[in-house]
Protein backbone atom coordinates (compact mmCIF):
# COMPACT_ATOMS: atom_id res chain seq x y z
CA UNK A 1 0.00 0.00 0.00
CA UNK A 2 2.78 2.40 0.80
CA UNK A 3 4.07 2.13 -2.72
CA UNK A 4 0.64 2.50 -4.27
CA UNK A 5 -0.04 5.41 -1.99
CA UNK A 6 3.08 7.18 -3.23
CA UNK A 7 1.86 6.89 -6.77
CA UNK A 8 -1.60 8.28 -6.21
CA UNK A 9 -2.13 11.55 -7.96
CA UNK A 10 -2.08 14.61 -5.80
CA UNK A 11 -5.66 15.22 -6.89
CA UNK A 12 -6.83 11.88 -5.65
CA UNK A 13 -4.92 12.31 -2.40
CA UNK A 14 -6.55 15.69 -1.91
CA UNK A 15 -9.95 14.27 -2.68
CA UNK A 16 -9.42 11.47 -0.20
CA UNK A 17 -8.32 13.87 2.51
CA UNK A 18 -11.16 16.27 1.84
CA UNK A 19 -13.62 13.44 2.01
CA UNK A 20 -12.10 12.46 5.33
CA UNK A 21 -11.39 9.01 3.99
CA UNK A 22 -8.61 6.96 5.44
CA UNK A 23 -7.30 4.66 2.74
CA UNK A 24 -9.03 1.37 3.29
CA UNK A 25 -5.85 -0.63 2.89
CA UNK A 26 -3.58 1.16 5.30
CA UNK A 27 -3.42 -1.80 7.67
CA UNK A 28 -1.74 -3.97 5.07
CA UNK A 29 1.58 -3.55 3.37
CA UNK A 30 0.16 -4.50 -0.04
CA UNK A 31 -3.17 -3.82 -1.75
CA UNK A 32 -5.31 -6.77 -2.94
CA UNK A 33 -4.46 -5.91 -6.55
CA UNK A 34 -0.78 -5.84 -5.66
CA UNK A 35 -1.02 -9.19 -3.89
CA UNK A 36 -2.78 -10.72 -6.89
CA UNK A 37 0.15 -9.69 -9.07
CA UNK A 38 2.74 -10.85 -6.53
CA UNK A 39 1.00 -14.20 -6.19
CA UNK A 40 0.55 -14.59 -9.94
CA UNK A 41 3.65 -16.69 -10.46
CA UNK A 42 2.71 -19.16 -7.69
CA UNK A 43 -0.30 -20.37 -9.75
CA UNK A 44 1.95 -21.65 -12.51
CA UNK A 45 2.90 -24.62 -10.34
CA UNK A 46 0.28 -24.56 -7.57
CA UNK A 47 -2.77 -23.83 -9.75
CA UNK A 48 -5.05 -20.80 -9.77
CA UNK A 49 -5.21 -19.38 -6.24
CA UNK A 50 -2.82 -22.13 -5.13
CA UNK A 51 -5.68 -24.63 -5.02
CA UNK A 52 -4.37 -27.43 -7.24
CA UNK A 53 -3.08 -30.46 -5.39
CA UNK A 54 -0.90 -33.04 -7.04
CA UNK A 55 2.79 -33.81 -6.79
CA UNK A 56 3.14 -30.07 -6.27
CA UNK A 57 1.13 -29.37 -3.11
CA UNK A 58 -1.86 -27.04 -2.86
CA UNK A 59 -1.10 -23.95 -0.76
CA UNK A 60 -4.56 -22.36 -0.48
CA UNK A 61 -6.06 -22.31 2.98
CA UNK A 62 -2.99 -23.57 4.82
CA UNK A 63 -2.05 -21.76 8.02
CA UNK A 64 -0.24 -18.50 7.37
CA UNK A 65 2.42 -19.27 9.99
CA UNK A 66 3.21 -22.59 8.34
CA UNK A 67 3.41 -21.09 4.84
CA UNK A 68 5.52 -18.18 6.05
CA UNK A 69 7.95 -20.39 7.91
CA UNK A 70 8.32 -22.66 4.87
CA UNK A 71 8.87 -19.76 2.50
CA UNK A 72 11.38 -18.08 4.80
CA UNK A 73 13.18 -21.40 5.27
CA UNK A 74 13.38 -21.92 1.50
CA UNK A 75 14.91 -18.48 1.23
CA UNK A 76 17.33 -18.47 4.15
CA UNK A 77 18.10 -22.09 4.97
CA UNK A 78 18.95 -25.27 3.17
CA UNK A 79 15.76 -27.35 3.11
CA UNK A 80 16.40 -31.00 2.16
CA UNK A 81 15.00 -32.18 -1.19
CA UNK A 82 14.27 -28.66 -2.37
CA UNK A 83 14.48 -28.37 -6.15
CA UNK A 84 13.03 -25.02 -7.13
CA UNK A 85 11.44 -23.16 -4.21
CA UNK A 86 14.77 -21.94 -2.85
CA UNK A 87 15.53 -20.34 -6.20
CA UNK A 88 12.10 -18.69 -6.31
CA UNK A 89 11.90 -17.59 -2.65
CA UNK A 90 15.22 -15.74 -2.89
CA UNK A 91 13.54 -13.38 -5.37
CA UNK A 92 11.25 -11.92 -2.69
CA UNK A 93 11.78 -9.88 0.45
CA UNK A 94 10.83 -11.40 3.81
CA UNK A 95 7.94 -8.93 3.96
CA UNK A 96 6.68 -10.07 0.57
CA UNK A 97 6.94 -13.75 1.49
CA UNK A 98 5.03 -13.16 4.73
CA UNK A 99 2.33 -11.25 2.85
CA UNK A 100 2.07 -14.05 0.28
CA UNK A 101 1.71 -16.59 3.10
CA UNK A 102 -1.21 -14.61 4.52
CA UNK A 103 -2.70 -14.19 1.03
CA UNK A 104 -2.82 -17.94 0.39
CA UNK A 105 -3.90 -18.71 3.94
CA UNK A 106 -6.94 -16.47 3.36
CA UNK A 107 -8.05 -18.40 0.27
CA UNK A 108 -10.59 -21.17 0.74
CA UNK A 109 -8.92 -24.39 -0.43
CA UNK A 110 -11.62 -25.61 -2.83
CA UNK B 1 -17.53 -16.93 11.76
CA UNK B 2 -15.63 -18.47 8.92
CA UNK B 3 -14.57 -16.29 6.07
CA UNK B 4 -16.73 -16.27 3.00
CA UNK B 5 -15.22 -16.68 -0.42
CA UNK B 6 -16.37 -16.04 -3.93
CA UNK B 7 -15.09 -18.21 -6.75
CA UNK B 8 -12.15 -15.93 -7.51
CA UNK B 9 -10.67 -16.95 -4.21
CA UNK B 10 -10.66 -13.48 -2.72
CA UNK B 11 -11.73 -13.39 0.86
CA UNK B 12 -14.72 -11.30 1.85
CA UNK B 13 -12.32 -8.98 3.61
CA UNK B 14 -10.25 -8.46 0.47
CA UNK B 15 -13.37 -7.99 -1.64
CA UNK B 16 -14.77 -5.37 0.69
CA UNK B 17 -11.49 -3.53 0.53
CA UNK B 18 -11.37 -3.71 -3.23
CA UNK B 19 -14.93 -2.47 -3.49
CA UNK B 20 -14.21 0.27 -0.99
CA UNK B 21 -11.30 1.46 -3.07
CA UNK B 22 -13.28 1.32 -6.29
CA UNK B 23 -16.15 3.34 -4.86
CA UNK B 24 -13.78 6.26 -4.29
CA UNK B 25 -12.80 6.40 -7.92
CA UNK B 26 -15.34 8.88 -9.23
CA UNK B 27 -13.64 11.44 -6.97
CA UNK B 28 -10.50 11.13 -9.06
CA UNK B 29 -12.23 12.23 -12.24
CA UNK B 30 -11.29 11.03 -15.70
CA UNK B 31 -12.61 7.54 -15.25
CA UNK B 32 -12.11 6.85 -18.91
CA UNK B 33 -14.26 4.20 -20.44
CA UNK B 34 -16.59 3.43 -17.58
CA UNK B 35 -19.94 3.01 -19.28
CA UNK B 36 -22.68 5.38 -18.29
CA UNK B 37 -25.33 3.22 -16.69
CA UNK B 38 -22.72 0.71 -15.64
CA UNK B 39 -23.13 -1.99 -18.30
CA UNK B 40 -19.42 -2.62 -18.46
CA UNK B 41 -16.18 -1.26 -17.11
CA UNK B 42 -14.42 -1.15 -20.47
CA UNK B 43 -14.02 -3.38 -23.50
CA UNK B 44 -10.89 -5.46 -23.88
CA UNK B 45 -10.16 -7.58 -26.93
CA UNK B 46 -7.53 -10.29 -26.53
CA UNK B 47 -6.01 -11.76 -29.68
CA UNK B 48 -4.49 -15.24 -29.29
CA UNK B 49 -5.61 -18.07 -27.04
CA UNK B 50 -2.27 -19.47 -25.93
CA UNK B 51 -0.57 -19.12 -22.54
CA UNK B 52 -0.50 -15.32 -22.79
CA UNK B 53 -3.91 -14.59 -24.30
CA UNK B 54 -6.03 -17.10 -22.38
CA UNK B 55 -4.39 -16.04 -19.11
CA UNK B 56 -4.94 -12.35 -19.87
CA UNK B 57 -8.63 -12.97 -20.56
CA UNK B 58 -9.12 -14.95 -17.35
CA UNK B 59 -7.22 -12.57 -15.11
CA UNK B 60 -8.95 -9.50 -16.56
CA UNK B 61 -12.25 -11.06 -15.51
CA UNK B 62 -10.82 -11.94 -12.11
CA UNK B 63 -9.62 -8.37 -11.65
CA UNK B 64 -13.00 -6.95 -12.59
CA UNK B 65 -15.90 -9.09 -13.87
CA UNK B 66 -17.53 -5.96 -15.28
CA UNK B 67 -14.85 -5.64 -17.94
CA UNK B 68 -16.19 -6.94 -21.25
CA UNK B 69 -13.55 -9.39 -22.49
CA UNK B 70 -13.53 -10.93 -25.96
CA UNK B 71 -10.93 -13.56 -26.83
CA UNK B 72 -10.17 -14.07 -30.51
CA UNK B 73 -8.55 -17.41 -31.35
CA UNK B 74 -9.05 -19.37 -34.58
CA UNK B 75 -8.58 -22.83 -33.06
CA UNK B 76 -11.20 -24.48 -30.86
CA UNK B 77 -8.49 -26.79 -29.54
CA UNK B 78 -5.12 -25.36 -28.60
CA UNK B 79 -2.06 -27.62 -28.57
CA UNK B 80 0.75 -26.47 -26.33
CA UNK B 81 4.36 -26.36 -27.42
CA UNK B 82 5.39 -27.22 -23.86
CA UNK B 83 5.18 -31.00 -23.56
CA UNK B 84 4.87 -31.45 -27.35
CA UNK B 85 8.37 -32.94 -27.09
CA UNK B 86 6.93 -35.64 -24.82
CA UNK B 87 4.48 -36.48 -27.57
CA UNK B 88 7.36 -36.62 -30.07
CA UNK B 89 9.21 -38.97 -27.71
CA UNK B 90 6.19 -41.26 -27.43
CA UNK B 91 5.62 -40.38 -23.77
CA UNK B 92 2.22 -38.66 -24.09
CA UNK B 93 -0.76 -38.60 -26.44
CA UNK B 94 -1.55 -35.52 -28.49
CA UNK B 95 -4.86 -35.25 -26.61
CA UNK B 96 -2.85 -34.68 -23.41
CA UNK B 97 -1.42 -31.42 -24.73
CA UNK B 98 -4.82 -30.23 -26.03
CA UNK B 99 -6.83 -27.50 -24.32
CA UNK B 100 -10.08 -25.67 -24.93
CA UNK B 101 -11.93 -22.54 -23.91
CA UNK B 102 -14.89 -23.85 -21.87
CA UNK B 103 -13.70 -22.45 -18.57
CA UNK B 104 -13.10 -18.98 -19.98
CA UNK B 105 -16.52 -18.96 -21.59
CA UNK B 106 -18.65 -20.71 -18.98
CA UNK B 107 -17.02 -19.79 -15.70
CA UNK B 108 -15.46 -16.41 -16.36
CA UNK B 109 -17.89 -14.99 -18.92
CA UNK B 110 -15.31 -14.31 -21.59
CA UNK B 111 -16.76 -14.07 -25.09
CA UNK B 112 -14.68 -16.50 -27.15
CA UNK B 113 -14.70 -15.93 -30.91
CA UNK B 114 -13.12 -18.60 -33.10
CA UNK B 115 -11.90 -16.46 -35.95
CA UNK B 116 -8.65 -14.98 -37.17
CA UNK B 117 -7.83 -11.38 -36.28
CA UNK B 118 -6.97 -9.92 -39.66
CA UNK B 119 -6.40 -6.26 -39.06
CA UNK B 120 -6.07 -3.66 -36.33
CA UNK B 121 -7.08 -0.03 -36.77
CA UNK B 122 -5.25 1.45 -33.81
CA UNK B 123 -6.69 4.91 -34.32
CA UNK B 124 -10.29 3.73 -34.40
CA UNK B 125 -9.52 1.11 -31.70
CA UNK B 126 -11.00 -1.64 -33.85
CA UNK B 127 -10.02 -5.22 -34.74
CA UNK B 128 -11.33 -6.83 -37.92
CA UNK B 129 -11.87 -10.58 -37.96
CA UNK B 130 -11.83 -13.18 -40.74
CA UNK B 131 -15.52 -13.73 -40.05
CA UNK B 132 -16.23 -10.17 -41.19
CA UNK B 133 -17.06 -9.07 -37.67
CA UNK B 134 -15.24 -6.10 -36.21
CA UNK B 135 -14.64 -5.51 -32.54
CA UNK B 136 -14.21 -2.14 -30.86
CA UNK B 137 -11.87 -2.00 -27.92
CA UNK B 138 -10.73 0.33 -25.17
CA UNK B 139 -7.64 -1.81 -24.63
CA UNK B 140 -6.23 -4.47 -26.92
CA UNK B 141 -4.05 -7.37 -25.80
CA UNK B 142 -2.03 -9.11 -28.49
CA UNK B 143 -0.62 -12.51 -27.67
CA UNK B 144 0.08 -13.74 -31.18
CA UNK B 145 3.05 -15.96 -30.44
CA UNK B 146 5.51 -16.46 -33.24
CA UNK B 147 5.44 -16.63 -36.98
CA UNK B 148 8.09 -18.38 -39.05
CA UNK B 149 10.32 -16.12 -41.14
CA UNK B 150 9.88 -18.12 -44.32
CA UNK B 151 12.90 -18.08 -46.63
CA UNK B 152 15.09 -16.33 -44.04
CA UNK B 153 16.87 -19.67 -44.18
CA UNK B 154 17.41 -20.39 -47.89
CA UNK B 155 15.09 -23.11 -49.15
CA UNK B 156 12.89 -23.17 -46.09
CA UNK B 157 9.39 -22.08 -47.08
CA UNK B 158 5.91 -23.38 -46.35
CA UNK B 159 6.23 -26.16 -48.93
CA UNK B 160 9.54 -27.24 -47.39
CA UNK B 161 7.91 -27.38 -43.95
CA UNK B 162 5.56 -30.09 -45.23
CA UNK B 163 8.60 -32.32 -45.83
CA UNK B 164 10.96 -31.04 -43.17
CA UNK B 165 8.62 -29.95 -40.36
CA UNK B 166 9.51 -27.22 -37.90
CA UNK B 167 6.96 -28.45 -35.36
CA UNK B 168 7.58 -25.17 -33.53
CA UNK B 169 3.86 -24.46 -33.40
CA UNK B 170 2.20 -27.51 -31.92
CA UNK B 171 -0.47 -29.39 -33.86
CA UNK B 172 -0.34 -30.84 -37.39
CA UNK B 173 3.37 -30.04 -37.70
CA UNK B 174 4.09 -31.99 -34.52
CA UNK B 175 2.05 -34.94 -35.77
CA UNK B 176 3.91 -34.86 -39.07
CA UNK B 177 7.27 -35.02 -37.32
CA UNK B 178 6.12 -37.83 -35.02
CA UNK B 179 4.91 -39.83 -38.03
CA UNK B 180 8.27 -39.41 -39.72
CA UNK B 181 10.12 -40.58 -36.62
CA UNK B 182 7.90 -43.64 -36.41
CA UNK B 183 8.38 -44.41 -40.10
CA UNK B 184 12.16 -43.99 -40.03
CA UNK B 185 14.18 -47.19 -40.37
CA UNK B 186 16.56 -48.20 -37.62
CA UNK B 187 20.03 -46.82 -38.29
CA UNK B 188 18.69 -43.48 -39.52
CA UNK B 189 19.84 -40.01 -38.58
CA UNK B 190 17.48 -37.35 -37.30
CA UNK B 191 18.97 -33.96 -38.18
CA UNK B 192 17.76 -30.97 -36.16
CA UNK B 193 18.52 -27.40 -37.21
CA UNK B 194 18.57 -24.94 -34.29
CA UNK B 195 18.31 -21.15 -34.78
CA UNK B 196 20.13 -18.11 -33.45
CA UNK B 197 18.69 -16.20 -30.51
CA UNK B 198 16.06 -14.99 -29.92
CA UNK B 199 13.51 -17.68 -30.54
CA UNK B 200 10.58 -19.39 -28.81
CA UNK B 201 11.55 -21.70 -25.94
CA UNK B 202 15.36 -21.48 -25.70
CA UNK B 203 15.83 -24.98 -24.18
CA UNK B 204 13.19 -26.51 -26.50
CA UNK B 205 15.44 -27.85 -29.27
CA UNK B 206 17.65 -29.63 -26.76
CA UNK B 207 14.75 -31.17 -24.86
CA UNK B 208 13.41 -32.30 -28.22
CA UNK B 209 16.73 -33.91 -29.15
CA UNK B 210 16.72 -35.65 -25.74
CA UNK B 211 13.24 -37.12 -26.03
CA UNK B 212 13.73 -38.15 -29.66
CA UNK B 213 16.90 -39.91 -28.48
CA UNK B 214 14.85 -41.57 -25.76
CA UNK B 215 12.39 -42.85 -28.36
CA UNK B 216 15.20 -44.04 -30.62
CA UNK B 217 16.94 -45.81 -27.75
CA UNK B 218 13.75 -47.78 -27.11
CA UNK B 219 12.69 -48.52 -30.69
CA UNK B 220 15.52 -47.82 -33.14
CA UNK B 221 18.72 -48.40 -31.20
CA UNK B 222 21.12 -47.92 -34.11
CA UNK B 223 19.77 -44.43 -34.89
CA UNK B 224 21.10 -41.05 -33.81
CA UNK B 225 20.32 -37.35 -33.50
CA UNK B 226 22.54 -34.65 -34.99
CA UNK B 227 21.90 -31.05 -33.90
CA UNK B 228 23.31 -28.37 -36.17
CA UNK B 229 23.27 -25.12 -34.24
CA UNK B 230 23.62 -21.49 -35.34
CA UNK B 231 25.05 -20.60 -31.91
CA UNK B 232 27.88 -21.67 -29.65
CA UNK B 233 25.95 -21.66 -26.41
CA UNK B 234 22.47 -22.72 -25.49
CA UNK B 235 20.13 -22.78 -22.53
CA UNK B 236 21.07 -25.22 -19.70
CA UNK B 237 23.93 -26.43 -21.91
CA UNK B 238 26.02 -28.03 -19.16
CA UNK B 239 23.03 -29.86 -17.72
CA UNK B 240 21.91 -31.10 -21.12
CA UNK B 241 25.38 -32.24 -22.11
CA UNK B 242 25.84 -34.14 -18.83
CA UNK B 243 22.37 -35.69 -19.12
CA UNK B 244 22.97 -36.75 -22.71
CA UNK B 245 26.19 -38.46 -21.72
CA UNK B 246 24.51 -40.14 -18.78
CA UNK B 247 21.43 -41.42 -20.66
CA UNK B 248 22.32 -41.60 -24.32
CA UNK B 249 26.10 -41.91 -24.72
CA UNK B 250 27.00 -40.66 -28.18
CA UNK B 251 23.48 -41.00 -29.61
CA UNK B 252 23.15 -37.18 -29.59
CA UNK B 253 25.78 -35.15 -31.41
CA UNK B 254 25.73 -31.37 -31.14
CA UNK B 255 27.67 -29.18 -33.58
CA UNK B 256 27.83 -25.49 -32.66
CA UNK B 257 28.53 -22.38 -34.73
CA UNK B 258 32.31 -22.52 -34.29
CA UNK B 259 32.42 -26.06 -35.65
CA UNK B 260 30.45 -25.16 -38.77
CA UNK B 261 27.07 -25.90 -37.23
CA UNK B 262 25.20 -22.98 -38.80
CA UNK B 263 22.90 -24.21 -41.57
CA UNK B 264 22.56 -21.77 -44.47
CA UNK B 265 20.53 -23.78 -46.98
CA UNK B 266 17.82 -26.41 -46.73
CA UNK B 267 16.86 -28.86 -49.48
CA UNK B 268 13.67 -30.36 -48.12
CA UNK B 269 13.10 -32.61 -51.17
CA UNK B 270 16.43 -34.36 -50.60
CA UNK B 271 16.35 -33.99 -46.80
CA UNK B 272 19.73 -32.35 -47.05
CA UNK B 273 21.14 -29.26 -45.36
CA UNK B 274 24.27 -27.26 -46.08
CA UNK B 275 26.27 -25.31 -43.50
CA UNK B 276 28.14 -22.02 -43.69
CA UNK B 277 31.38 -23.63 -44.85
CA UNK B 278 29.76 -25.97 -47.35
CA UNK B 279 29.42 -29.18 -45.35
CA UNK B 280 26.38 -31.16 -46.44
CA UNK B 281 24.43 -33.35 -44.06
CA UNK B 282 21.98 -35.99 -45.19
CA UNK B 283 19.01 -36.65 -42.93
CA UNK B 284 16.48 -39.42 -42.69
CA UNK B 285 14.21 -37.15 -40.72
CA UNK B 286 14.83 -33.40 -40.93
CA UNK B 287 13.48 -31.02 -38.28
CA UNK B 288 14.22 -27.39 -39.08
CA UNK B 289 13.60 -24.91 -36.29
CA UNK B 290 13.80 -21.75 -38.37
CA UNK B 291 14.24 -18.03 -37.59
CA UNK B 292 11.10 -16.47 -36.10
CA UNK B 293 9.32 -13.17 -35.52
CA UNK B 294 6.24 -11.91 -33.72
CA UNK B 295 2.92 -13.26 -35.01
CA UNK B 296 1.88 -11.24 -38.04
CA UNK B 297 -1.10 -9.43 -36.49
CA UNK B 298 1.52 -7.49 -34.51
CA UNK B 299 2.77 -6.11 -37.84
CA UNK B 300 -0.76 -5.16 -38.84
CA UNK B 301 -1.15 -3.32 -35.55
CA UNK B 302 2.08 -1.42 -36.16
CA UNK B 303 3.74 -2.47 -32.94
CA UNK B 304 6.77 -4.41 -34.25
CA UNK B 305 10.20 -2.86 -34.82
CA UNK B 306 12.88 -3.74 -37.39
CA UNK B 307 13.78 -6.89 -35.46
CA UNK B 308 10.32 -8.32 -36.14
CA UNK B 309 9.53 -8.39 -32.41
CA UNK B 310 7.51 -5.97 -30.28
CA UNK B 311 9.18 -3.43 -27.97
CA UNK B 312 7.04 -2.84 -24.87
CA UNK B 313 7.04 -0.57 -21.84
CA UNK B 314 8.57 -2.81 -19.19
CA UNK B 315 6.20 -1.87 -16.35
CA UNK B 316 2.97 -2.72 -18.19
CA UNK B 317 3.85 -4.40 -21.51
CA UNK B 318 1.95 -1.67 -23.35
CA UNK B 319 3.43 -1.18 -26.81
CA UNK B 320 6.11 1.50 -27.03
CA UNK B 321 4.69 2.51 -30.39
CA UNK B 322 0.91 2.37 -30.17
CA UNK B 323 -1.23 3.44 -27.25
CA UNK B 324 -3.74 1.06 -25.65
CA UNK B 325 -2.20 -2.03 -27.25
CA UNK B 326 -0.49 -4.45 -24.86
CA UNK B 327 1.66 -7.30 -26.13
CA UNK B 328 2.55 -10.39 -24.12
CA UNK B 329 4.37 -13.65 -24.65
CA UNK B 330 6.83 -14.71 -27.30
CA UNK B 331 6.03 -11.73 -29.56
CA UNK B 332 7.30 -9.18 -27.04
CA UNK B 333 10.85 -8.08 -26.33
CA UNK B 334 11.09 -8.90 -22.63
CA UNK B 335 14.70 -10.00 -22.17
CA UNK B 336 16.06 -11.13 -19.75
CA UNK B 337 12.75 -13.00 -19.53
CA UNK B 338 12.85 -15.89 -22.00
CA UNK B 339 10.19 -16.61 -24.60
CA UNK B 340 8.43 -19.28 -22.55
CA UNK B 341 4.84 -20.26 -21.83
CA UNK B 342 5.46 -19.55 -18.16
CA UNK B 343 6.60 -16.01 -18.93
CA UNK B 344 3.67 -15.42 -21.27
CA UNK B 345 1.32 -16.44 -18.46
CA UNK B 346 3.20 -14.28 -15.94
CA UNK B 347 3.26 -11.26 -18.25
CA UNK B 348 -0.45 -11.66 -18.97
CA UNK B 349 -1.29 -11.38 -15.27
CA UNK B 350 0.68 -8.15 -14.95
CA UNK B 351 -1.02 -6.81 -18.09
CA UNK B 352 -4.47 -7.80 -16.81
CA UNK B 353 -3.81 -5.93 -13.56
CA UNK B 354 -2.42 -2.92 -15.44
CA UNK B 355 -5.41 -2.73 -17.79
CA UNK B 356 -7.94 -3.19 -14.99
CA UNK B 357 -6.21 -0.36 -13.14
CA UNK B 358 -6.02 1.93 -16.16
CA UNK B 359 -9.73 1.46 -16.92
CA UNK B 360 -10.38 2.76 -13.42
CA UNK B 361 -7.73 5.49 -13.71
CA UNK B 362 -5.80 3.84 -10.92
CA UNK B 363 -2.03 3.34 -11.00
CA UNK B 364 -0.98 -0.16 -12.02
CA UNK B 365 0.32 -2.43 -9.27
CA UNK B 366 4.08 -2.97 -9.29
CA UNK B 367 5.09 -5.71 -11.69
CA UNK B 368 6.34 -9.07 -10.41
CA UNK B 369 7.26 -11.84 -12.78
CA UNK B 370 8.80 -15.24 -12.40
CA UNK B 371 9.73 -18.08 -14.69
CA UNK B 372 10.49 -21.75 -14.32
CA UNK B 373 11.39 -23.77 -17.39
CA UNK B 374 11.57 -27.50 -16.90
CA UNK B 375 13.19 -29.69 -19.52
CA UNK B 376 13.02 -33.45 -19.61
CA UNK B 377 16.16 -35.21 -20.76
CA UNK B 378 14.48 -38.56 -20.11
CA UNK B 379 11.13 -39.59 -18.59
CA UNK B 380 12.72 -39.63 -15.13
CA UNK B 381 15.42 -37.05 -15.66
CA UNK B 382 14.33 -33.42 -15.33
CA UNK B 383 16.29 -30.18 -15.13
CA UNK B 384 15.14 -26.60 -14.69
CA UNK B 385 16.06 -22.97 -14.89
CA UNK B 386 14.22 -20.34 -12.88
CA UNK B 387 14.19 -16.57 -12.64
CA UNK B 388 12.43 -13.84 -10.69
CA UNK B 389 12.11 -10.48 -12.40
CA UNK B 390 11.37 -6.93 -11.30
CA UNK B 391 11.73 -3.47 -12.75
CA UNK B 392 15.12 -1.92 -11.98
CA UNK B 393 16.08 1.49 -13.37
CA UNK B 394 13.27 1.29 -15.88
CA UNK B 395 14.26 -2.10 -17.25
CA UNK B 396 13.23 -5.68 -16.61
CA UNK B 397 15.97 -7.23 -14.51
CA UNK B 398 16.56 -10.57 -12.83
CA UNK B 399 16.49 -10.30 -9.07
CA UNK B 400 20.03 -10.97 -8.01
CA UNK B 401 20.62 -14.07 -5.93
CA UNK B 402 17.37 -15.68 -7.07
CA UNK B 403 16.70 -18.12 -9.87
CA UNK B 404 19.34 -20.08 -11.70
CA UNK B 405 19.85 -23.65 -12.82
CA UNK B 406 19.38 -27.04 -11.22
CA UNK B 407 22.64 -28.01 -9.52
CA UNK B 408 25.22 -29.60 -11.83
CA UNK B 409 26.13 -32.32 -9.35
CA UNK B 410 22.67 -33.43 -8.22
CA UNK B 411 21.94 -37.13 -7.60
CA UNK B 412 19.54 -39.09 -9.82
CA UNK B 413 16.85 -38.71 -7.16
CA UNK B 414 16.85 -34.93 -7.71
CA UNK B 415 16.56 -35.38 -11.48
CA UNK B 416 13.66 -37.78 -10.91
CA UNK B 417 11.96 -35.31 -8.57
CA UNK B 418 12.32 -32.52 -11.13
CA UNK B 419 10.84 -34.79 -13.81
CA UNK B 420 7.79 -35.28 -11.57
CA UNK B 421 7.56 -31.57 -10.83
CA UNK B 422 7.74 -30.87 -14.56
CA UNK B 423 4.48 -32.79 -14.94
CA UNK B 424 3.05 -31.00 -11.91
CA UNK B 425 4.04 -27.69 -13.45
CA UNK B 426 2.40 -28.56 -16.77
CA UNK B 427 -0.85 -29.57 -15.08
CA UNK B 428 -0.89 -26.41 -12.98
CA UNK B 429 -0.08 -23.89 -15.68
CA UNK B 430 -2.66 -25.46 -18.01
CA UNK B 431 -5.24 -25.38 -15.22
CA UNK B 432 -4.35 -21.75 -14.57
CA UNK B 433 -4.52 -20.83 -18.25
CA UNK B 434 -7.40 -22.92 -19.68
CA UNK B 435 -8.87 -24.67 -16.64
CA UNK B 436 -7.86 -28.11 -17.84
CA UNK B 437 -5.45 -30.56 -16.23
CA UNK B 438 -4.48 -33.28 -18.66
CA UNK B 439 -3.02 -35.74 -16.13
CA UNK B 440 0.14 -37.69 -16.55
CA UNK B 441 0.12 -39.58 -19.87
Amino acid sequence: MKRVFHRMSAGLMGALLLAGVTPALADDAFSPAQLEVMAGGCANCHGTDGRLSGNVPAIAGRPAELLASRLLAFKHESVPDTTIMDRIARGFTDEELTALAQHFADIYPK
Amino acid sequence: MSQQHNHSGLTRRQLMKALGAASLLPLAGGVGSFAIGGQHAGRVVVVGGGFGGATAAKYLKRANPAIEVTLVEPAETFYTCPFSNLYLGGLRGLDKIAHGYDELRDRYGVRVVHAMAEDVDAEAHRVTLSSGESLDYDRLVLSPGIDIRWNALEGYDEAAARKAPHAWKAGPQTELLRGQLEAMEDGGTVVMVAPENPFRCPPGPYERASLIAHYLSQHKPRSKVLILDAKDNFSKQGLFTAGWERLYGDRIEWVGLSNDGRVTRVDADRLEVETEFGTRHQADVLNVIPPQKAGWIADRAGVTDDSGWVPVKPETFESQRVEDIYVVGDASVAAPMPKSGFCANAQAKVVAAAIAASLESRPAPDAYWSNTCYSLIGPEYGISVAGVYRIQDGHIAEVEGAGGLSPADAPDSTRALEAQYAVGWYNAICQDTWGTTPGTA
